[in-house]
């Protein structure tokens, strides 16, 4: 009878350590796709990497022996390359758990039903994420609810190069003034046209090189709109705004740059590396850009005096209607719908701890973008760098962001398509604005508020 | 099926896959997709049943009665009986007391309200995140944002929901995430501003290219023609180039030739003419540089094939010709040309119809501008359908243009055959009839 039940308890025992180990030693792949990221960027993966290691050093303190292995990935060909990976990926059942990539995928994926809301899994009132920036957590929300978690933020600043400025007359103090003078509206885009002008007309930039926009589609040009006291999304209903005569105004103003001849009529299409090279060295005397290029300027343009030769603001208003304004277009985490939730839960784990401000300064630093938290300004790697702090200061307070509507892809294209038209000539602003509108009313229908 | 030759289609077999699997396949998926309201949001392989806010709004639009609107929207979270039962059942009885104490019929519009009821329990606290999330769902009374699998599932849940039946059938329709058949890509197509210019412009890049592939590749076959053996095929050679140079690193050369700092740029900045960009200054510029471009790789293929027909004209010919006193021009408007009727009509057929589907080219160099003046048909449909900042991808839009590209091109054959008078020049020759 004893034997039996030493027998029986040995059994038991061994039964309870297998059970157990079989229970938790529990091996687990996570994937990280990063879209638009280059060497700079990297821890927009270390980060999940960095998290899965203090995750599974928690579970282990739990008794859980939970092994993550995160497989990472950035070399897409470019941004429609990575997007049309995710989503076939998707398709297939095979996406990457995690990506980091545009707010504005959010609307068409969750439709889709690529990615799960990851407040599924996280408690929003809690560390760090009662910590981020409030509006950068709306700009990662759709209708209302929380899809995925900011992974960084930015934004996109005027740039004046400051020799030139100071040879067109103005002095130092003046030069010192101007944010804060754009930011008050008072130095307007009519004060660009002839600053710019006059920059070139004294020979010190070239023809065309008075005024560098960007020179492929992008969230930038959405600020020139708003610049012209434009409303890209209705607050009340949430439909998209087509504003005529902001869109007007805003049009002509690059055509206007292009007749001074402080703009290059086929600046579109410019290569990105000539562009680079072009703002950071002097060759254009005012430009905009985004707060990363201070990583490029600073490092592979070689320029070494950013502060000295180079003033930022916020983009200047257009007219009284609109008023200095800068966008926001901050890369997001989410997670995509996998077979099985365990995978879901983990990844939206890790990307909570990986949004832990010190680790998020890891990214924001090294790649020259914003922190997402507010705590970021007590951590000395972010608060001793000077181009972190003073844009975050300067800009972050005043910065919109383009609305996360499932047609608003579609609104963009056409925005660009008639700036594109108008800009090279092809058509005269009424021109583009009259194919524009027709354009969105026939896609949009009732998603379309015309002003 | 004794006649039947299993060893023919053995052979015929791995061709008859490839045309099945590159080509009758994506043809018969593109003339499906055009008639869908296919895009990213929708997915490819189906859909759910979901009602968010931006559905509830569209369900405004539309017309649904504000009760019904208002019963969906603030239906929310409550603290009722029933999932007070099912919180004691699974937190304990002492867990729902407290609950009931705190929040009795307490209603709360989001999931985070719900979770912070939750969270303030003091003796019976729910520590877990995930357990509070999985309390908070016993409570919800909304649909909102919830995705159902199946149609009857989403009925069954409406219905569950008080919703007046009467108001089911455009919920269900507005809830379904998944694509659905429409002809609305054809009305669209018809109603766009762009598509009457993307139709100019292909017919534009059509007609000038292949005038140019024509031209060129006879005036190379009839040039060579007339060299000395030699330098004949080194200039064949040379005209080869484009064609077996990899498209990114030949339109590349052609940018680094046209571009403002470029070599054309370069070279006339040195008597005095200030740089512009020779590929994107202008429509006309573009339109230049896109056909140069497509015809020196369209010409190489149309010089091959007429100088082997030109080779074919029996020598005898032409030496009787010159005995005659023909002189060279004679000889190529009476000898060649008429010899060249067939392969004229090959390659004119050939090169439109791959012309109208080819963009590779002009999407490397213009990206079909400046200001879309060079966004042919074919860029256009790629752009809707694969290419889009914001993100939403227009499948059945763009399937849609394709399939346009398809009818253009049938109809094009056609008219090729008949202007060329085909059956008559594959006629039977009539000295072996």
């Amino acid at each position: 009878m004893m034997t039996i039940s030493i027998l029986k308890k040995a059994l038991l025992a061994s039964a309870i350590v297998l059970s157990t180990t079989a229970a938790y030693a529990e091996d687990i792949t996570i994937t990280v796709w990063a879209g638009g990221s280059n060497a700079s960027d990297s821890y927009r993966m270390d980060a999940i990497e960095m998290a899965a290691d203090i995750l599974s050093k928690e579970q282990a303190i739990l008794g859980n022996e939970l092994n993550i292995t995160i497989e990472k990935k950035r070399d897409f060909g470019g941004w429609s390359e990575f997007k049309q990976a995710v989503t076939l990926a998707a398709e297939a059942g095979k996406a990457p758990n995690i990506v980091a990539t545009s707010h504005l995928d959010i609307a068409p994926w969750s439709e889709a039903g690529y990615i799960v809301p990851i407040e599924d899994y996280l408690d929003l009132d809690a560390w760090p994420i009662n910590n981020i920036y409030d509006n950068l957590l709306k700009i990662a929300s759709f209708d209302g609810v929380q899809w995925g978690i900011p992974q960084d933020a930015e934004s996109r600043p005027f740039f004046f190069w400051k020799e030139t400025m100071s040879k067109i007359g103005y002095s130092d103090a003046d030069i010192e003034a101007l944010p804060a003078k754009v930011q008050a509206g008072e130095y307007t885009l009519a004060n660009v046209l002839v600053d710019a002008k006059k920059a070139v007309d004294m020979g010190l930039v070239e023809k065309g090189y008075g005024f560098y926009p960007r020179a492929s589609n992008g969230p930038d040009f959405a600020q020139f709109y708003l610049s012209y006291g434009g409303v890209l999304q209705d607050p009340a209903t949430g439909k998209l705004v087509l504003d005529k005569k902001a869109m007007t105004d805003m049009y002509q103003f690059f055509v206007d740059a292009v007749a001074a001849g402080i703009t290059r009529k086929n600046h579109i299409g410019t290569d990105g590396s000539q562009w680079y090279a072009d703002v950071a060295n002097g060759k254009v005397a005012m430009w905009h850009g985004g707060t990363w290029h201070y990583g490029r300027y600073t490092g592979k343009e070689g320029n070494n005096d950013f502060f000295g030769t180079i003033q930022f603001s916020l983009i200047p208003a257009g007219n009284e209607a609109g008023k200095a304004n800068t966008i926001t277009h901050p890369l997001v985490y989410l997670i995509t719908n996998q077979e099985t939730d365990r995978a879901e839960e983990i990844a939206a784990q890790l990307i909570n701890i990986a949004s832990e401000p010190r680790i998020n300064t890891l990214h924001a630093i090294k790649s020259s973008h914003l922190g997402i938290t507010k705590q970021q300004s007590n951590i000395e790697l972010y608060s001793s760098n000077r181009w972190a702090s003073e844009a975050t200061e300067r800009l972050l307070p005043h910065a919109s962001s383009q609305p996360n509507h499932l047609q608003y892809g579609a609104f963009s294209e056409a925005l660009w398509k008639g700036l594109e038209a108008s800009w090279t000539g092809v058509q005269t602003p009424a021109e583009a604005i009259k194919e524009v509108e027709a354009e969105l009313k026939a896609i949009l229908g009732d998603e379309l508020i015309i002003r | 099926m004794k006649n039947f030759n299993w060893l023919a289609l053995g052979f015929l077999a791995p061709a008859l896959i490839v045309i099945t699997v590159f080509f009758l396949a994506p043809v018969i998926l593109t003339g499906i997709f055009s008639f869908t309201s296919m895009s990213t949001s929708t997915g490819v392989t189906g859909g759910e049943y979901l009602l968010n806010q931006s559905g509830i709004r569209a369900l405004a639009d539309k017309g649904l009665n504000t009760a019904t609107l208002d019963q969906l929207k603030n239906a929310g979270y409550v603290v009722d009986e029933k999932g007070l039962a099912a919180l004691a059942e699974r937190h304990g009885v002492a867990t729902a007391t407290e609950m009931r104490k705190l929040h009795e019929n307490g209603q709360f519009s989001s999931r985070r309200d719900m979770e912070r009821a939750l969270k303030s329990l003091k003796a019976n606290k729910i520590r877990s995140t995930k357990d509070r999330k999985a309390a908070a769902e016993l409570f919800k009374h909304s649909l909102l944002n919830e995705r159902f699998p199946t149609e009857s599932k989403f009925r069954t849940a409406i219905t569950e929901g008080g919703i007046p039946l009467e108001d089911h059938e455009l919920i269900v329709t507005q809830a379904y995430t998944g694509w659905v058949w429409t002809v609305d890509n054809v009305k669209l197509l018809f109603s766009l501003p762009s598509t009457l210019r993307y139709a100019g412009n292909t017919l534009i890049y059509v007609t000038l290219t292949l005038m140019f592939n024509i031209g060129f590749g006879l005036f190379l076959a009839i040039s060579t023609f007339y060299l000395p053996a030699k330098s004949a095929s080194t200039f064949r050679a040379i005209w080869f180039l484009p064609r077996i140079l990899p498209p990114v690193m030949y339109v590349l050369l052609w940018k680094w030739l046209t571009w403002d700092t470029g070599f054309i740029a370069t070279t006339l900045s040195w008597i005095g003419v200030a740089p512009i960009n020779w590929m994107l200054d202008t429509s006309t510029h573009a339109w230049v540089v896109v056909v140069l471009i497509n015809g020196s790789f369209g010409a190489s293929l149309g010089m091959i094939l007429f100088s082997s027909a030109i080779k074919a004209i029996p020598s005898s010919i032409l030496y009787a010709s010159e005995v005659d006193g023909a002189n060279r021009w004679q000889q190529v408007r009476y000898i060649i040309l008429p010899h060249l009727r067939w392969p004229i009509l090959f390659i004119t057929s050939y090169q439109t119809l791959s012309l109208l589907t080819s963009f590779e080219h002009i999407l490397l160099s213009t990206e079909g501008g400046p200001g879309r003046a060079t966004e042919v048909w074919s860029l256009a449909a790629y752009h809707i359908a694969l290419d889009n900042y914001g993100g939403n991808l227009q499948y059945g839009l763009g399937a849609t243009f394709a399939v346009a590209l398809v009818i253009i091109g049938i109809i094009a054959s056609l008219f090729y055959l008949r202007f060329f008078n085909f059956n008559e020049m594959v006629a039977k020759p009539k000295i072996e009839g």
